[in-house]
């Protein structure tokens, strides 16, 4: 077990890695020497140029900048963003709780919603339930994440006038306490909506077959000569071994969210990373596009291994 | 003529690639004969802007600029398809080729290989392909280029995957016994015979090359001289409470084209392994 935890570790390490090795051949190769990519355009203070250079080491052979680059972020350090002259890493810590609030969430609800339709539909092949699932996730499986979102806010805030269409908070009620969680969760129920939605058909399709796949073993067809009851070998031993593959495709679906949900946060105002991806867009401040770009292959590759993980502690066959 | 009479009745045993060819077919009639479905140019900025759908000029509406929403619709067909069938284009060609490599030669290449596609697999495309457009503009042709470039990794695991089992087949070790070279037995054995799930797959890529595109341009980052759905979504944002049909029938589009190329996807997949198909869906 320490074995592959310990290669499961590596290969993140090499993720992580690679993404800071694009993140330095896009700042050269960009149009522009990297100070000026670095400090944004129409930007030509000559100090803060000199500062960057010696930080950096810009004026050194390359394996020196690389040396130099690697070192500074593994301390911590993603650069500073010259439109806030704030270091990178602060801005997008204050933004992170938001998007974790919207992203983990979401996953689990849908993994659940997904798993529990892919199972009803598989012990009920070809009834009316399963065409009716199958139908609705393939069509939901095709609409764009945004548009959904779009389609919801006309239909629940404009229409209905149910829901608050966009923030995390009534910044005029000032809530305290159990009102203002009270008021946090009526704004997040329109964007969690539309990432659960957007997401079941992922969980369905997986559950669905890997269910359909147990029930066609012949070790079920041995329990059920010997006349077991279809609940019994259902509980015992179709859903536990149909449920693995669901967890892997949990891993799967964490590296869409985390990115997606920028899309689904432009389209609700969510105060998360990805109004300051967006931002960050409109500004072309790339310090806070790289460093988003790193942070997120941290996180996408820490999900990766902590759901690797859990398959191998649920499943012995893995590990060997 | 019989291959196509072959063609044709593997097409109509299965459902849902009947569907998706039938689409795509109804898709590039629509690419050819846009100006003959369409009344107005669209790219012409009318004098009645915010018209609502059902008007007898304009039956979908049009925009906060006075653009027709159904000629809008159907040229943005155009560029859809022109980003799909470049990107995955790209994407197909670098996948079989590294793929092709990586499973023909074994070995440390196949090694370093195999790590770099799942590393890629595992890094979140979308922000890497928002990163570069950023940089180096936003024209349809880098969109296209740049979202070729990172959708291979899918692609070349397939084919590494075929090219594993086709090397040890007879007719490829006949072909060595007969002293060709390797680099001949990749290109004539290996890539040709193996070369169908990746076919099958860059139907799949071809909508996640839409939904790309769709989505940059939704983030601020599309090409503004062309016409796209993600674009009129991301104009529609502006003027949802007060025309939504801006913003609806970009997203229709697009949900009834991706429709269409996963239908065509799972269709070609269930006639290229039959097998598979029982258990799944």
């Amino acid at each position: 077990m320490t074995k592959y935890v310990i290669k499961r570790l590596f290969s993140g390490l090499i993720t992580i890695f690679l993404v800071f090795v694009i993140n330095f051949i896009l700042i050269h190769i960009a149009p522009g020497d990297p100070v000026s990519v670095m400090m944004g355009k129409d930007n030509n203070d000559p100090e803060l140029r000199a500062a960057l250079m010696a930080k950096y080491g810009l004026d050194q052979p390359l394996y020196v900048q690389f040396y130099r680059q690697l070192t500074t972020t593994i301390r911590g350090d993603l650069g500073d963003s010259y439109i806030y002259s704030r270091p990178v890493v602060d801005m997008i810590a204050e933004k992170i709780g938001p998007t974790l609030l919207l992203v983990f969430p979401s996953a689990l609800i849908a993994l659940i919603i997904g798993a529990a339709m892919g199972i009803l539909s598989a012990r009920h092949e070809g009834s009316v339930i399963d065409v009716i699932f199958s139908g609705l996730t393939y069509i939901l499986n095709a609409m764009p994440s945004f548009w959904l979102g779009l389609m919801l806010i006309i239909l629940f805030a404009t229409r209905l006038n149910l829901l608050p269409s966009s923030g995390m908070i009534d910044v005029r009620a000032g809530y305290t306490g159990f009102r203002y969680i009270l008021d946090v969760l009526r704004h997040l129920a329109l964007p969690l909506g539309t990432l659960v939605l957007i997401n079941i058909p992922y969980y369905y399709r997986i559950a669905k077959s890997s269910v359909l796949q147990v029930t066609n073993e012949e070790f079920i067809t041995t329990f059920r000569a010997t006349g077991m009851s279809e609940r019994k070998i259902f509980n015992k031993y179709v859903f536990k071994n149909a449920i693995l593959p669901v967890v892997t495709v949990f891993g799967i679906t964490m590296a869409f969210l985390i990115s997606g949900v920028t899309l689904i946060e432009t389209v609700f105002a969510w105060p998360g990373t990805g109004r300051l991806t967006l931002t960050a867009i409109n500004q072309r401040d790339y310090t806070v596009l790289m460093g988003m770009y790193l942070v997120v292959s941290v996180m996408v590759a820490l999900t990766m291994i902590v759901v690797d993980i859990v398959y191998a502690l649920l499943d012995p066959r893995i590990r060997y | 003529m019989k291959l196509i009479k072959k063609i044709l009745r593997t097409i109509k045993s299965d459902r849902l690639l009947l569907a998706g060819c039938i689409g795509i077919c109804i898709l590039l009639f629509i690419v050819v004969a846009a100006p003959l479905i369409t009344e107005y140019d669209a790219k012409l900025f009318g004098p009645d802007a915010l018209v609502a759908p059902g008007d007898p000029a304009h039956p979908l509406g049009t925009n906060h600029l006075g653009q027709d929403i159904w000629s809008m619709l159907i040229y943005g067909t155009r560029t859809s398809l022109m980003v799909a069938v470049v990107a995955s284009f790209i994407s197909a060609l670098l996948g079989i080729i590294i793929g092709g490599i990586a499973g023909f030669f074994g070995g440390w290449a196949d090694r370093i290989i195999s790590e770099l596609i799942n590393v890629f697999l595992m890094i979140p495309t979308l922000f890497l392909v928002l990163l570069i457009v950023a940089m180096f503009g936003s024209s349809i042709l880098n969109i296209m280029i740049v979202i070729g470039l990172t959708s291979w990794p899918s692609n070349a695991k397939l084919m590494r995957a075929q090219a594993l089992s086709l090397r040890e087949r007879t007719f490829v070790k006949s072909a060595q016994a007969m002293g060709e070279n390797r680099r001949q037995i990749l290109m004539k054995y290996i890539i040709p015979n193996g070369v169908f799930p990746v076919v099958a797959n860059t139907t799949v890529g071809m909508a996640n090359a839409i939904l790309l595109e769709a989505s940059l341009s939704f983030l601020g980052l599309g090409d503004p001289t062309v016409i796209s759905w993600g674009q009129m979504v991301y104009d529609g944002k502006q003027y949802l409470t007060s025309a939504w049909w801006i913003a609806a029938f970009g997203g229709v589009a697009i949900c009834l084209t991706l429709l269409i190329f996963y239908m065509t996807g799972d269709g070609l997949n269930h006639v290229l392994n039959p097998k598979h198909g029982k258990a799944g869906e």
